[in-house]
């Protein structure tokens, strides 16, 4: 026997197709908006985790708006200092210049490093086009220290020291250079419709595209760590912030703390780098909750109002119902399965949508990461289940207080 | 005899105040188990809230019912549970769902009063001469077939008493006959008692026993 509220949903096809449609765009809308800031967020968060160390050293000045720090901050000099200070603790440190660049339309992240430390942040990950690593020797680059030097010699011989010197590299010098090499990752490759040796205006410089590494590397946009600093840092051999790896049995909580009052800066656990950032998206997250919450609210009446319209039509069904003597459990069962069976179907159309969603989204910007896991879409699904319940039980209520005699007769 | 229901000085009425209107006023009514009783009368004459009132479709405002020699309780549910088990009816317009098939609006009801048919529900069909509709929704039927559907499903569970209002009222005069010779077939061959509503007299003749009513009373 084929059940009474599948027979309905069958029987009126438009309309169900419409209603199952309509929870779908509401599960689609909710689990594709929360895998979107998430998937953001984290996909930050997991190319931060990625990095072979197991500290970050940052200005203590900036307090905690390490996730948006750029330019000049803390001396090159520990790099040196720092595994010789402590040598049972330290193994290794890798100071990164971080800046912001535009690139295939929108700002990225950039990270200056050397060649030395390209393993330390692509976890010694080979490129999948081109190089991972820069030229030996960039012309611009011993161009500026050639510059540089000889600049500094020559203001010594004027004033006798190098107290005020200032080395400030000018639109020619770039031009002279001719060049500038940058690493991207494979999705901003994929985004910018990037290639090896292709050549991109950005910063107000001519960059070349030395490589493509894959994606999950600290940052979308790699470039000499000299380069980032004579360009963006005023020439000063400081970083922005300084990763440090320990020797493995060392707990970096307590060597924290040891390296923040020594050194008096900020210093944290690389694994507390994603708690940061989930605190400072903190307030982004609860905007996208609240319109989440707003969708659920809107799909729950508009299942309400569905369902409601269906009891008011199908009043003479109902009253056969209780001319056999059926319980009013019956007809809310029959109720709430129309309903479950109307989720349910939304709920699958929404998450497949969601689904859809996020591989075109991936296809068409690959910036973007869309993170649609097990967990939301069971969350989407369960939050149609509740909802369709919770709105159901008035539709049902009314269902059960359906005028009998007045049904059959009058209808 | 062995009355399977009896109500006595029963009254009914509509509305209130300027607009009410009392449709039975002190009607008295006994049904033998077994019998084939038919109700007759004019239009307006209450027939049709005899047998709403008898079938515990609506409370009566006075009077008794006993069913079985039983009082029938005042309670929803108590009146629900005795028309599951005891009571069969067959509406004028049918009244099947038509979003289900024939078969499927035998099993509901079946399902609903929580019954399993004595006779299969195919063989029901079989025995009616409609087995080729049985996957059919209503509108799919003659209405003679959709009546003979109300028929098996209002006699699937085996009810003690069948209560049928005007059951040829939207039939022509060949599928009236036919119908009328099967309740009475039903009737005399597995003593089903039927009280039949009915303003025919042509209809009423195949019945054991008639009665009428007039402004309320029998």
């Amino acid at each position: 026997m084929r059940s009474l509220p599948l027979a309905n949903l069958l029987h009126h096809k438009v309309g169900s197709a419409f209603s199952a449609m309509g929870i779908g765009i509401g599960v689609c809308m909710m689990v594709t908006l929360g895998g979107l800031s998430r998937g953001i967020v984290y996909e930050i968060a997991d190319r931060w985790e990625g990095v072979d160390a197991d500290l970050i050293v940052y200005p203590r000045k900036v307090g905690e708006s390490v996730t948006m720090l750029t330019g000049a901050g803390i001396s090159d000099r520990y790099e040196e200092v720092l595994p010789q200070k402590y040598p049972g603790k330290i193994t290794r440190i890798t100071p990164v210049f971080l800046w912001q660049m535009r690139l295939a339309g929108q700002s990225q992240m950039v990270a200056g490093i050397t060649n030395k430390d390209m393993d330390v942040i692509t976890g010694g990950a080979k490129a999948v086009a081109g190089k991972n690593s820069f030229s030996p020797t960039i012309p611009w680059q011993q161009l500026m220290d050639r510059t540089e030097k000889s600049q500094r010699l020559a203001y010594v011989r004027i004033h006798g020291n190098e107290d005020d010197f200032v080395f400030d590299p000018q639109p020619h010098d770039l031009r002279k250079a001719g060049w500038l090499e940058m690493i991207i990752d494979e999705r901003l490759a994929s985004a910018g419709n990037y290639a090896p040796g292709d050549t991109v205006e950005a910063a107000g410089a001519t960059w070349t595209i030395a490589g493509i590494v894959p994606a999950g590397v600290l940052s979308r946009v790699i470039i000499p760590r000299r380069t980032a600093q004579y360009l963006f840092g005023g020439s000063v051999e400081q970083s922005t912030i300084l990763f440090i790896k320990l020797v493995s049995d060392e707990p970096p909580g307590p060597v924290a703390r040891q390296l923040a009052d020594d050194l008096q800066q900020q210093v944290v656990p690389l694994a507390a780098y994603r708690e940061m950032l989930l605190k400072q998206f903190g307030v982004f997250f609860v905007y996208v909750d609240a319109v989440n919450t707003v969708a659920i609210i809107i799909a729950v009446l508009f299942i309400m109002v569905v369902l409601y319209t269906m009891v008011l039509q199908r009043s003479r069904e109902i009253a056969i119902l209780k001319s056999f003597g059926s319980t009013n459990r019956f007809i809310v069962t029959q109720v709430l399965t129309e309903a479950m069976i109307l989720t349910v179907t939304g709920a699958i159309i929404g998450i497949s949508l969601a689904l859809l969603s996020g591989w075109l989204i991936g296809k068409f910007m690959p910036l973007m990461t869309v993170s649609i896991t097990p967990q939301w879409m069971a969350a989407g699904l369960a939050a149609a289940v509740f909802g369709a319940l919770i709105s159901a039980i008035y539709p049902a209520w009314r269902a059960t207080r359906v005028d009998m005699l007045g049904a059959l007769t009058y209808e | 005899m062995n009355d399977i229901l009896t109500a006595s000085n029963l009254y009914k009425s509509f509305g209130q105040g300027a607009g009410k209107v009392e449709v039975l006023r002190g009607l008295d009514i006994n049904v033998a188990r077994g019998e084939f009783l038919a109700v007759m009368g004019p239009s307006g004459c209450g027939k049709s809230t005899l047998l709403h009132v008898l079938g515990l479709m609506t409370n009566h405002d006075e009077g008794s019912i006993t069913f079985n020699g039983s009082d029938i309780p005042l309670a929803a549910s108590a009146r629900a549970e005795i028309r599951r088990k005891s009571i069969g009816f067959v509406f004028q317009r049918f009244n099947l769902i038509s979003v289900l098939s024939a078969e499927d609006n035998v099993e509901i009801s079946l399902k609903v009063r929580g019954a399993t048919p004595k006779t299969p529900v195919n063989d029901l069909f079989e025995a009616m001469g409609i087995a080729d509709v049985a996957a059919r929704k209503p509108s799919q039927m003659s209405i003679g077939q959709q009546q003979r559907v109300a028929i098996i499903r209002a006699l699937a569970h085996s009810p003690e008493i069948l209560f049928a209002d005007e059951p040829t009222g939207n039939l022509d005069s060949e599928s009236s006959a036919a119908l009328l010779q099967l309740l009475g077939i039903i009737n005399r061959e597995t003593g089903q008692t039927i009280v039949m509503i009915t303003h025919s007299a042509n209809a009423a003749a195949h019945a054991d026993r008639i009665i009428t009513m007039s402004d309320g009373k029998c």
